[in-house]
């Protein structure tokens, strides 16, 4: 359940560390985002420049900036057409372009299986898929 | 259709039925029921819960069954022939009845005594000989030790 002034952790590289989510598109008013929604974010917190060095001085987010991300783990359980109830964590997102595709190149953790739809980019860097 | 298994209490999860857990780092945790997911969560030991599958292995409770399976091994011992003593002479040893062994060793016993018997008679005529020739009162016994003597004392040659 991610709505406006939800923190999100991302777990790409693309430099943010944690974004605080503003609107939540595709949705009807007062919608909750779940995992595999659009949303847009403002950039909270950055990332150690150590993790950086992989991604290009371009893909580089900076505080303060405003992106699209999508919403790839929730703490509140969603359910699946098979029945299953599935429950993560925390929040995490992943920060994408305009287009749909990951800004950064590496994703750490797991993500939602819900993702397959539509952003295979990121299910294909995932380490894990739940 | 695939049945998972309960993380906590090791009960089969048939499809729509519990929740997946999938933890912060990345371990996914399944469970039948809000009882085994709270109990987990509050970090109960399942090993010491009753009613999971990890105590009743653990205590081997409702096992029956599957021990009475399991076969006897039962080692089978071979007769070797010692040096000394070769496997017919073995068998023949162990098959001697027991009437006929008291009347061997009474034989032997019997054959001994007159051994002994023999050689005191020996000893006694050999003995008056001498008493009888020599005249001389029978020499005094010294043990084995007498005859040694004191060892000798040790030089010192260092301090």
């Amino acid at each position: 359940m991610i709505y406006l002034k939800s923190v999100l952790n991302v777990i790409d590289n693309s430099g943010a560390a944690m974004v605080e989510c503003v609107n939540v598109l595709g949705k009807g008013n007062k919608t909750a985002g779940r995992v595999g929604d659009r949303i847009v974010v403002v950039v909270q917190s950055i990332r150690s420049a150590k993790l950086l060095a992989q991604t290009s001085a371009q893909n580089r987010v900076q505080r303060g900036d405003v992106r699209h991300a999508v919403i790839v783990r929730t703490k509140k359980e969603f359910q699946r057409q098979d029945g299953t109830v599935v429950r993560f964590d925390d929040n995490a997102c992943v920060l994408i372009n305009k287009q749909g595709e990951p800004i950064g190149t590496r994703i750490m953790g797991v993500v939602a299986r819900e993702l397959q739809q539509g952003y295979a980019k990121i299910v294909a860097l995932a380490p894990k898929v739940v | 259709m695939r049945t998972e298994i309960d993380s906590f209490s090791g009960n089969r999860i048939y499809p729509g039925r519990g929740k997946l857990y999938v933890r912060g780092d990345s371990k996914v945790f399944r469970f039948i029921s809000s009882k085994s997911a709270s109990l987990f969560l509050q970090r109960k030991n399942p090993r010491r819960i009753a009613w999971t599958v990890l105590y009743r292995r653990m205590h081997k409770k409702g096992v029956t069954e599957e021990v009475s399976k399991k076969r006897t091994r039962r080692t089978v011992k071979h007769q070797r022939a010692i040096v000394g003593a070769s496997l017919e002479v073995i068998k023949e040893k162990r098959s001697i009845r027991p009437e006929a062994r008291k009347a061997a060793r009474s034989e032997s016993i019997a054959l001994a005594k007159e051994k002994k018997r023999a050689e005191d008679a020996k000893k006694k005529a050999e003995k008056a000989k001498l008493a009888a020739a020599g005249k001389t009162t029978a020499a005094a016994k010294f043990s084995k030790q007498q005859m040694k003597g004191a060892a000798p004392k040790v030089a010192a040659h260092s301090r």
